[in-house]
């Protein structure tokens, strides 16, 4: 096996364009999703009972069927449901933030329910309202046990954005799978696409990092 | 004036407070005392409503707290409390956990809630400390930082519930001082203590509990030297 760069070189800007589109849907859907998940998190530590069962439901479902299949029931199902057909982009930011909504919800409860019930006794204590309460005190301290594993889910989000692919969404994936298509040389295009999710990815995991410190300035 | 009517808390079979009447009148140390497991914390949380009684009337300066009606946030607004094991918010410095509560509740200024901020640090002796995090203090310093912290919203009323038993026993007179003080300058208080030595001296009335029951209320003179019950005989004999 010979492998020759050179060959995909006049490729690489289109390839690389791919990377706006992936991190547009990365970042819209990992939005998204976060207040989704906030949303659904604080349903969840809810006193209203009725309001923890739908998050529960929701979670479970989202959780419990493959990402592709939401993907394609959103995005071919669309002139069903909606009674016409919307964007890819649209599609795949839907599905990915739906999705991560429900695994960024687990996160976060964990994350809230991990805090001293210490903190919102004194902060009652102090005639705090819930929602402030939640803001300035609970969830800032909760990011801390949060922070890691959303990172996590964001890693994931990047990596798993590439099956957005199969819908028609021209991200990197696409792209490189394009250019081996018509150069008939695969391994290049999708090597290069691996390390470019791969640079992304470790960019990711290095703010991370830094945010993380930048939490613990407290300790 | 805080007057509570035959209250009963309950958790789940478990009853832990058995009708509990008494009034707390204003300018009066208070010292709650009693075994463990006899409801003196629960007993102080029900005055705050951290804890909700099951039966019984609380009243705060005539306002009925146990009525649905009664807004709690604005009640505990007037209601300082003082915790075992201080909950500082870690994340904020000394002065912001001062500040928050009075800008956020109160809607003071930032100039006007820091300036009260540093004035109480001082009293408490840790005007020094006002930019560290919490974790940079001692126990101690923590709790006198929470006793500010609690003052700064100018309560009426001031709630201790065990305020020195999570510190080391170096630590314990400096928090008692601080209360002490804060007692002579006519602030309403309860405070559940194992603090004999404190009680005698600071307080007004020893209530003591015993399984969910008021079984004495006297002056500290009265409780120390000639208690009545067998329960409270035995309670001191341990205890001193």
């Amino acid at each position: 096996m010979t492998l020759d760069f050179t060959s995909i070189l006049p490729s690489l800007p289109f390839i690389l364009k791919g990377i706006l589109v992936t991190l547009q849907i990365v970042l819209l859907a990992g939005v998204i999703g976060f207040i989704l998940g906030i949303i659904l998190s604080l349903f969840k530590i809810s006193s209203i009972k009725v309001l923890g069962v739908i998050a529960d439901i929701y979670t479970s479902i989202f959780r419990g069927t493959p990402l592709v299949l939401q993907l394609m029931i959103i995005y071919f199902g669309s002139p069903q449901i909606f009674g016409y057909q919307i964007e890819p982009v649209t599609a795949a930011v839907a599905a990915f933030a739906l999705n991560s909504a429900a695994y960024i919800s687990e996160i976060i409860r964990a994350g809230i329910q991990a805090v001293d019930k210490g903190q919102s006794e004194a902060a009652m204590a102090l005639g705090v309202p819930y929602r402030p309460m939640m803001l300035n005190i609970i969830l800032p301290q909760a990011m801390k046990n949060i922070l890691p594993a959303l990172m996590n889910e964001f890693i994931t989000l990047t990596k798993e954005s590439a099956i957005v692919t199969t819908i028609g969404v021209m991200d990197i994936m696409r792209r490189a799978y394009i250019i081996g298509a018509d150069k008939f040389r695969f391994i290049e295009p999708l090597l290069l696409a691996g390390l470019i999710y791969y640079i992304m990815v470790i960019t990711l995991t290095f703010l991370g990092k830094l945010v993380e410190r930048r939490m613990k300035r407290s300790d | 004036m805080i007057k509570i009517e035959n209250l009963h808390k309950s958790f789940g079979s478990l009853d832990v407070l058995k009708g509990i009447s008494t009034t707390i009148n204003d300018g009066e140390v208070v010292a709650i005392i009693g075994p463990s497991g006899s409801g003196k914390s629960t007993f102080l949380r029900c005055i705050n409503l951290l804890e909700t009684p099951t039966s019984g009337n609380i009243w705060i300066n005539d306002q009925d707290i146990t009525n649905k009606k009664t807004d709690i946030m604005k009640v505990r607004e007037n209601v300082g409390m003082v915790f075992q094991h201080f909950h500082l918010f870690p994340h904020k410095t000394v002065l912001e956990n001062l500040t928050y509560a009075p800008m956020k509740v109160k809607g003071k200024s930032r100039q006007e809630a820091e300036k009260k901020g540093l004035q109480l640090l001082e009293q408490v002796g840790l005007a020094a400390k006002a930019n560290e995090y919490p974790n940079r203090l001692s126990g101690g310093q923590k709790q006198r930082v929470a006793i500010a912290r609690a003052l700064a919203m100018e309560p009426d009323f001031m709630l201790f519930d065990e305020p020195t038993s999570a510190l080391d026993p170096e630590m314990v007179k400096e928090v008692l001082d601080v209360m002490k003080s804060l007692a002579h300058t006519g602030m309403t208080m309860a405070i559940v203590t194992h603090e004999m030595g404190f009680a005698r001296e600071v307080a007004d009335r020893v209530l003591f509990l015993d399984g969910g029951n008021l079984v004495e209320d006297a002056p500290p003179s009265q409780f120390f030297s000639n208690p009545v019950t067998n329960r409270a005989k035995d309670f001191l004999q341990k205890m001193l």
